[in-house]
């Protein structure tokens, strides 16, 4: 009787988990990081005619209220906060702020293009990353400090990248860390204080640019050339553009979010929600 | 076994190692739920030592450091439980079996607790069968405090049971159906799939425990030894229904927030705990009425048997 039970349990933890090793989630993560496999691209020469592309970001309709935040688990974190409030939605008299802006398609996905030297730069400051939203190239450095009086846990969740999960104390060195392959856009967490999120967009070139807060971004040195102009926020989801660069030409593209026909993130269906 | 070789500290050890356990369902219950599974990112050191220091004691780390603390707690009173077993001269040979699984479970539920927090890529991969092995683990207690207890030692086969698919089977086949679902839901909350396997799996439960039952109260509503687990089982399972609706309820409306917050925390961890006291409970019935209720041909058998002797 024992033997048989022994022998079902074993059958119904492999089926779990086989289940969730083979699982759709899984497959889709795997096949999307298939599609990105590096090919050799040839070295992007500069003809000294690159042009500019600027534009703003802007919302019709009111944004959804931001929400406040608990910060009570940590008393650092609450000092340092007075009225803490969700990052979602920055936006000021109709122009959003954090909006990832990045071009694709035409002379970005054509060439390799050198890495640059200097560090993009991730701090922990009032229990928050700063900035919220990040853009760095594929492979360079991104100095990640924590200027709190507190530890935090630095924890992004890439599918085409490796996932690392790193603790930092407070006054302890800054990390050096990269990530090697284009993704757009890695979502990074503090699991200590789980209201703590950040977004990279690591993309093959540097052909991008975060919105400020009166919207606006500009790209420079861009090659001449037919563009898909990509704006991600992480709530009113993506939208694309197509755009022309010419020769020592400036584009001006601006982008129009409608708050009412924002996306409702996957995990609002009731037949497919899941869990972070 | 009989009466003689009841033992009633190990039956005592075993129901405290039970509640101990549940203690411990509900401290990864609250990791789960509050999102705390990473926050200290070493094992089986937390951020370097064995104990850390209240400046760290805080957030989610007290989530996450509670359960190791608990689970280390629960690992050294198996230990204990099992070298009792193996001294205790009135222990039967299944009992040390049982404690021995018992002893080797939390042993293994640590080192995949391990893996989970060192290999977070993984997430779902371990988590689950973390949660599986957890659940087993607290069933595998219960069954020890049952065949430690007077009850169970002084009962008898002494009924029949239906013919084909009888009480003892079915109340076997609802054990394994609870089981596979609170794997169900281990995958929903550790986002290997969504909510859809773990509703068809409620509605599967929810069947095979009213017939079960059912089958108890028409069948042997007269014999407390089994109408007791029944009911109680049913009376779980109505309180895990409602919980359930309102745990996802919860999380459904908790989606725009920076963070978990109350009350989807604290539903969630009653829905994981009052699942796993329902396993406990149709185990109970199973193991009771596999133990007393023989179908008539087996009945016929052993009468038999006792004329020729």
């Amino acid at each position: 009787m024992l033997k048989r039970i022994m022998i079902l349990w074993m059958a119904i933890f492999m089926a779990a988990f086989l289940i969730v090793a083979c699982g759709p989630k899984k497959k889709k993560a795997a096949d999307e990081s298939d599609k990105t496999e590096e090919t050799k691209k040839p070295a992007y020469k500069s003809n000294g005619d690159e042009g500019t592309v600027t534009g703003k970001i802007m919302l019709t309709g009111a944004a959804p209220a931001p929400k406040r935040i608990d910060m009570g688990q940590d008393a650092k974190c609450g000092e340092a906060n007075s009225n803490p409030q969700t990052e979602t939605y920055m936006v000021s008299d109709g122009k959003v702020q954090n909006v990832f802006v990045y071009l694709k398609g035409g002379p970005a996905d054509k060439y390799e293009y050198p890495v640059p030297s200097e560090s993009a730069e991730l701090d922990q400051r009032g229990c928050r990353y700063n900035p919220h939203v990040l853009g760095v190239q594929a492979k360079q450095d991104i100095k990640i400090t924590n200027s709190d009086a507190t530890t935090h846990n630095i924890h992004p969740t890439p599918t085409k990248n490796q996932e690392w999960n790193e603790s930092q104390a407070p006054g302890s060195g800054a990390k050096d860390k990269s990530f090697s392959r284009p993704e757009t856009l890695i979502k990074v967490k503090c699991n200590v204080h789980p209201w703590m999120t950040a977004y990279i967009g690591v993309l093959g070139h540097s052909f991008y640019a975060v919105s400020g807060k009166d919207g606006s971004f500009t790209i420079k040195n861009v090659p001449p050339g037919d563009y898909t102009l990509v704006t991600w926020h992480e709530d009113l989801g993506e939208q694309t553009q197509k755009i022309k660069v010419t020769a020592k030409g400036s584009v001006t593209q601006d982008v129009t979010y409608n708050a009412k026909t924002a996306y409702l993130p996957t995990s609002m269906n009731m037949a497919t929600v899941v869990l972070p | 076994m009989t009466a003689a070789r009841v033992n009633k500290g190990l039956h005592r050890a075993a129901a405290a190692l039970a509640c101990a356990t549940v203690v411990l369902l509900v401290a990864g219950a609250l990791v789960t739920s509050n999102e705390a599974g990473d926050s200290v990112p070493d094992w089986p050191l937390s951020f370097g030592r064995w104990l850390i220091g209240s400046d760290q004691f805080k957030a989610n780390v007290r989530f996450e450091f509670s359960h190791r603390v608990i689970a280390g707690a629960v690992g050294f009173l198996t230990a204990g439980f099992t070298a009792a077993v193996w001294l205790s001269k009135s222990a039967s040979k299944r009992l040390r079996m049982l404690s021995s699984i018992a002893l080797c479970g939390v042993i293994l539920q640590a080192m995949i607790g391990g893996l989970r927090v060192l290999f977070p890529a993984h997430k779902a991969e371990i988590a689950v069968p973390h949660a599986l092995i957890a659940q087993s683990f607290f069933v595998l207690v219960v069954a020890i405090a049952i065949v430690t207890s007077r009850s169970w030692n002084t009962a008898a086969q002494s009924r029949t049971d239906a013919e084909g698919i009888g009480l003892a089977k079915l109340s076997a086949t609802t054990v394994g159906a609870v089981l596979v679902q609170l794997v169900l839901g281990a995958g929903f909350r550790h986002g290997a799939f969504g909510i859809t396997p773990h509703v068809a799996g409620a509605v599967v439960v929810t069947i095979l425990i009213a017939v079960t039952t059912a089958r108890t109260l028409r069948d042997h509503g007269d014999y407390a030894y089994l109408r007791k687990p029944a009911l109680l089982a049913f009376g779980l399972l109505i309180a895990q229904i409602m919980l359930g609706i309102s745990a996802y309820v919860a999380r459904v409306r908790s989606t725009a927030e920076a963070q978990p917050l109350e009350p989807m925390v604290s539903l969630t961890v009653a829905h994981v705990v009052v699942g796993a006291l329902t396993l406990a409970a149709v185990l109970t019935l199973a193991m009771r009425s596999n133990q007393i209720l023989a179908s008539r041909s087996e009945q016929f058998e052993l009468r038999s048997r006792a004329l020729a002797e």
